[in-house]
C-alpha cells in the first residue's frame, strides 16, 4: 500500500496508519458479529424449543477445529516474532504452518457440512440450523479472506524489496490481528452453537 | 521525521515463551468447556459457565496475541466505544421477550419437546 | 516531511481521471456520480408524482416507453409504483445524499482543511469509489432484471421483502455499498487522527471536519449491523431460512417453504439500528457546510464553536439510542416505546443547540448575501421546520395517529431536501472556485436558489395537511380512500411544484458545466476565508500544499481586533 505518512509529533497519535486502519476495520467487524449474536439470542428467546448443540451437531469435530484454529493463532504470532527478529526462513515456516492449519479447519468444516447435508439437514430445516449455517458460513468466509491475506504475505516474503520494506512488520501484525479476531469469533461460536 | 520512527515505537516486542504458555492455557480451557457440557447442567448454568470460559479465552487472545495488554490507549478507547455501541444492541433483547409472550398467547404452537422449555422461563 | 509515491511525473489519462488515487479527483468523481444518482432518484419521483396527482391517467410523453406489464397503456401499475417508491428512497439515501455529503465533500475537503497531502490510504480511497459505482449501477440495473427492482420500500420490511421479487439484487448491491462506505470511513478517521498539519490541534479543526469525523464513526459502527441483517435476509430469500419468517405463514394460499419460527420485527430493529444514525449521516455534513459558509459570510467567528462540536459528538452518541422511535406502532414492547420517546426528546437538544449557534452567529453581522450564503440562510428556517415537525412523531401518543401518513413524508423531506440538499447545493457554489479555479455565474445561481427553495416548499408543505387529514403514505391510488378526496387537490399542487423544481435544476446543471470551462477565473482565496483549503492553489495540485502548512490559530478568526484585513488565515504566522 502506498500509504502517505505524515509524522508531526504534535498532531500524530503515535499509532501507525496501518495499525489504526486495521483496528477500525476490526471495530466494524465487532459490530457485524455483535449483530449476528444479538439476532441469535433474539431468535432463541423467541422460539418455544431450542435443541442442545451437542445433540444436534458434531462436537468432536468442532473441538478438533477449535484446537486447529487456536494453534493457527499461535503460529501466526510466532511468524510475527520471526519477522521482528528478521528471520526470513523462520517466518516462512510459521506462516506456511498457519496456512496449513487454516486449510485443515476448512476441510474439517466441509466434512461437518457434508455429513449434515447427507442427513438431509440444511439451513431451512429449523431456525437453529439457519443460525448455525449462517454464522459458521460467514466465519468460514472470514477464514478464506485470512488465507488470501496470509498467503499474500508469505508470497511477499520471497521478494527482497517487500521483505526489507520497514512496513512489512506492520503488515504481518495487521494480518495477525485480523486472524486473532477470527479466532475470537470462533471461541464464542463454539460454545454458543455446539455446547449450550 | 523519518518513516521508521513511526513504525519502531509502534511495534510490540514479541515474547515467544508467553505465547506458548497462553497456547497451553487456551487448549486446557477448550477441554474444560467441552467437559462442562458433558455434565448436562440446566440451561442457565450451562450458558453462564460456557460464556464465562469463552470470555476468558477471548481475553487471553486479545491481551497477549493481539498485544492489547501494552497497546496504545487510543486503540483501547476505540474498543470501548465499539463495545459500548455493541452493547446497545442488547436493547433489542428486551423486545424479544415481549414478542415471545405475544406469539405464544395468540398462536399456540405444538411443542415438540415440552420438557425443554424456553431457557429463561 | 510528507511525501507521496506518485511524485510529480506525468500521469496518463486513466490514472488522472478514472483510476485516480488523488483524493480531489475521487471527491469530484463522487460529486458527479452522486448528483447523477440524485437526478435519477428525482426522475423516479416525478413519475410517482404523476400517479399521485392524476391516478389512472396515462403518463404523458413517457408512458408508452415502459413495458406493458409495468405500465399498461401508459398507466402506471401498482407494482411499478411500489418499485419506484422503493428505489427512490434507496437511491436518494444510499446513492445520492450520503455519497455527496461524505464521499464528495469529505474526500475533497477533509484532507485540505487539516493540511494533509492526501488521504491516509489513497488506493483504498479509490477502491471505495470503485465499489460505490458498480454497487449503484447494480442497483439501477435491477430494473432490468426479471421481476423488476425491489418493491418493499427502502426499509425492506419482511415478510414482504422475502416474498417480493427483485429484493436479492437490492441486498447484493447494498452489501457492496456498505463495504464501500466502510472503507471510506476507516480512511477518513485515520486521516483525521494522524495526518493533521503541525499546529492543527483538535480544537482548531473547522466544524466541517468535526462533522465528517462524527459521520465516519457513525458509518463505521452503524453500517455493519445492516450488513449482517442483509445477509440474514439474503439467507431467507436464497436458502429459505426463517430468520424473519414467523411460524405457519401462509402466502397466497400456500404455506411458506421454510421452517418458520423467526421474527419479522428483528429486521426492523436491526435496520433502524443502522438507519437512524444514517439520518444523522445525511444531516451532519450539511450542517458542517452551512457552518463554514455562515462563518465566512458573516465575517465573524462562529457563535459557540465548542458548543457546536460538543453537540455534534452528542448527536453521534445519542443517534445509536433512538432507533426504535420508527417502530412505535410495530407491535414492540410499550415499555421500550417509552424509553425511546425519552431518548428521542433528548437528541433534539443538541440539534437545536447547533441551529441556535448558527442563528446567533448572524447577530450583529454585516452579512454578505452571495449565492452560497443564500443557501446557508435558507437552510436555517427550513431545516428548523423539518426538525420541529419531527417532535410529534417522536411522541408515542401523536405518532399513533401520524405514523405512515404524508405528514411523515413531509417531515423527513424537509429535513433531507430543504435541509441537506439545500446545504449541499450551497456548498457547490462555495467551493466551486477551489475545485476548478473558476466561479459559477451569480445570476443563474440566484435563479436556481429562489426557484428551488420555493418549489421545495411547494412540494412538501402540502404534505403536512394531507397527513393530518389521514392520507397514508404508501398508497398507489390516493383517491381509493374517501377521506383522502378532500385533500387530493394538494397532491396536484405538490406535483406541479415537483415539475417546476425539475425545470429549476436546468440553470444549475448548465451553470456547473459551463463554469468548469468558461467560468470567470478567480484567485486562490476568493471568499477571503481563513481555513486551510484556501491556502493552496485553486485547483490544488497533486499533493495539495507546496510545503506542509503550519497552523497558528482557530478556524474562524474573522474581524480580529487590531488586524488590517477582516480575516486572519490559520496559516498566517503574524
Amino acid at each position: 500500500m502506498n500509504a502517505i505518512v505524515m509524522d508531526n509529533p504534535d498532531t500524530h497519535s503515535g499509532v501507525s496508519n496501518a495499525k489504526l486502519g486495521v483496528w477500525l476495520f476490526l471495530a466494524s467487524e465487532v459490530m457485524l458479529f455483535a449483530t449476528l449474536f444479538t439476532s441469535y439470542i433474539v431468535l432463541r428467546m423467541g422460539s418455544t424449543t431450542w435443541p442442545w448443540g451437542w445433540e444436534a451437531l458434531n462436537v468432536p469435530l468442532a473441538t478438533l477445529n477449535t484446537a486447529i484454529l487456536i494453534s493457527s493463532s499461535v503460529t501466526i504470532v510466532m511468524a510475527y516474532a520471526r519477522v521482528y527478529d528478521r528471520d526470513r526462513t523462520g517466518f516462512r515456516t510459521w506462516m506456511a504452518l498457519t496456512l496449513l492449519l487454516s486449510f485443515a479447519f476448512l476441510v474439517v468444516k466441509a466434512f461437518e457440512y457434508g455429513h449434515e447435508f447427507h442427513l438431509g439437514i440444511g439451513p431451512s430445516t429449523s431456525v437453529f440450523y439457519a443460525v448455525y449455517f449462517t454464522m459458521t458460513g460467514l466465519h468460514g468466509i472470514h477464514i478464506l479472506g485470512g488465507i488470501l491475506l496470509n498467503g499474500a504475505l508469505l508470497g511477499m516474503s520471497y521478494s527482497d524489496s517487500s521483505w526489507n520494506d520497514p512496513l512489512f512488520l506492520g503488515r504481518v501484525e495487521g494480518a495477525g490481528l485480523y486472524w486473532h479476531f477470527v479466532d475470537i469469533v470462533w471461541i464464542f461460536l463454539f460454545p454458543a452453537l455446539y455446547l449450550l | 521525521m523519518s518513516k521508521s520512527n513511526a513504525i519502531d515505537h509502534d511495534a510490540h516486542r514479541p515474547n515467544a515463551t508467553l505465547y506458548l504458555k497462553v497456547f497451553a492455557a487456551l487448549m486446557i480451557l477448550t477441554g474444560v468447556t467441552v467437559l462442562i457440557s458433558k455434565w448436562h447442567l440446566p440451561r442457565p448454568q450451562a450458558i453462564a459457565l460456557g460464556l464465562f470460559v469463552a470470555l476468558i479465552k477471548a481475553s487471553l487472545v486479545g491481551a497477549i496475541f493481539m498485544h492489547l495488554w501494552d497497546e496504545d490507549r487510543l486503540i483501547h478507547k476505540f474498543l470501548y466505544v465499539t463495545l459500548a455501541c455493541a452493547c446497545l444492541m442488547a436493547i433489542t433483547l428486551t423486545d424479544a421477550r415481549h414478542l415471545v409472550g405475544k406469539i405464544t398467547m395468540r398462536m399456540p404452537v405444538a411443542q415438540q419437546h415440552p420438557a425443554e422449555g424456553h431457557p429463561e422461563k | 516531511m510528507s511525501h507521496s509515491e506518485s511524485g510529480h511525473h506525468e500521469l496518463s489519462f486513466t490514472q488522472k481521471y478514472i483510476f485516480s488515487v488523488d483524493h480531489k479527483m475521487i471527491g469530484l468523481q463522487y460529486m458527479i456520480t452522486s448528483m447523477v444518482f440524485l437526478l435519477v432518484g428525482f426522475g423516479l419521483m416525478l413519475l410517482m408524482r404523476w400517479q399521485l396527482a392524476f391516478p389512472g391517467q396515462a403518463i404523458p410523453f413517457f408512458g408508452h416507453l415502459f413495458p406493458a406489464d409495468l405500465a399498461p397503456n401508459g398507466v402506471m401499475s401498482g407494482q411499478f409504483y411500489n418499485t419506484l417508491g422503493a428505489m427512490h428512497g434507496t437511491i436518494m439515501v444510499f446513492l445520492g445524499v450520503v455519497p455527496l455529503g461524505v464521499g464528495a465533500y469529505g474526500n475533497y475537503l477533509l484532507p485540505l482543511q487539516i493540511g494533509a497531502p492526501d488521504m491516509a490510504f489513497p488506493r483504498m480511497n479509490m477502491m471505495s469509489y470503485w465499489l460505490y459505482l458498480p454497487g449503484g449501477i447494480l442497483m439501477l440495473g435491477s430494473f432490468l432484471m426479471p421481476g423488476g427492482a425491489a418493491q418493499s420500500g427502502w426499509t425492506s420490511y419482511p415478510p414482504l421483502s422475502i416474498i417480493n421479487p427483485g429484493q436479492t439484487v437490492w441486498i447484493l448491491s447494498m452489501v457492496i455499498l456498505i463495504t464501500s462506505s466502510l472503507l471510506g470511513s476507516i480512511n477518513f478517521l485515520v486521516t483525521a487522527i494522524n495526518m493533521r498539519a503541525p499546529g492543527m490541534s483538535l480544537g482548531r479543526l473547522p466544524v466541517f471536519c468535526w462533522a465528517q469525523i462524527v459521520t465516519a464513526v457513525l458509518l463505521l459502527l452503524a453500517f455493519p449491523p445492516l450488513e449482517a441483517a442483509s445477509i440474514l435476509q439474503l439467507m431467507d430469500r436464497v436458502f429459505h431460512t426463517s430468520f424473519y419468517m414467523p411460524k405457519d405463514l401462509v402466502i397466497l394460499g400456500k404455506q411458506y417453504v421454510g421452517s418458520g419460527g423467526g421474527q419479522p420485527l428483528l429486521w426492523q430493529h436491526l435496520f433502524w439500528f443502522l438507519a437512524h444514525p444514517e439520518v444523522y449521516v445525511l444531516v451532519l455534513p450539511p450542517m458542517g457546510i452551512v457552518s463554514e459558509i455562515i462563518a465566512n459570510n458573516t465575517r465573524k467567528p462562529l457563535h459557540g464553536y465548542k458548543t457546536m462540536v460538543a453537540s455534534m459528538i452528542g448527536i453521534g452518541i445519542m443517534s445509536f439510542l433512538v432507533w426504535a422511535h420508527h417502530m412505535f406502532i410495530s407491535g414492540m414492547s410499550p415499555v421500550l416505546g417509552n424509553f425511546f420517546l425519552v431518548t428521542t426528546m433528548i437528541i433534539s437538544v443538541p440539534s437545536v443547540a447547533i441551529l441556535t449557534c448558527l442563528i446567533f452567529s448572524l447577530k450583529g453581522a454585516s452579512i454578505r448575501y452571495n449565492v452560497p450564503m443564500l443557501f446557508a440562510l435558507a437552510f436555517l428556517p427550513l431545516f428548523g421546520i423539518g426538525g420541529l415537525t419531527g417532535l410529534p412523531l417522536g411522541l408515542t401518543v401523536t405518532d399513533i395517529y401520524l405514523h405512515d401518513t404524508y405528514y411523515v413524508i413531509g417531515h423527513f423531506h424537509f429535513v433531507v431536501v430543504t435541509g441537506s440538499i439545500i446545504a449541499l447545493l450551497g456548498g457547490v457554489y462555495y467551493w466551486f472556485p477551489k475545485w476548478y479555479g473558476r466561479k459559477m455565474n451569480d445570476t443563474l445561481g440566484q435563479i436556481h436558489f429562489w426557484g428551488s427553495v420555493i418549489c421545495m416548499c411547494g412540494i412538501f408543505l402540502p404534505m403536512f395537511p394531507m397527513g393530518l387529514a389521514g392520507a397514508s403514505r404508501r398508497l398507489y391510488d390516493p383517491t381509493a380512500q374517501v377521506h383522502n378526496l378532500g385533500v387530493q387537490p394538494l397532491n396536484v399542487v405538490s406535483t406541479y411544484f415537483a415539475y417546476a423544481l425539475a425545470l429549476f435544476q436546468l440553470p444549475f446543471i448548465y451553470n456547473f458545466f459551463h463554469s468548469i470551462w468558461a467560468g470567470e477565473k478567480t484567485v486562490e482565496n476568493p471568499w477571503k476565508a481563513t481555513t486551510l483549503e484556501w491556502a493552496c492553489p485553486s485547483p490544488p495540485p497533486h499533493g495539495n500544499f507546496t510545503r506542509t502548512p503550519r497552523v497558528y490559530r482557530g478556524p474562524y478568526e474573522y474581524t480580529a481586533p487590531g488586524r488590517k484585513t477582516d480575516y486572519w488565515p490559520q496559516t498566517d504566522p503574524s
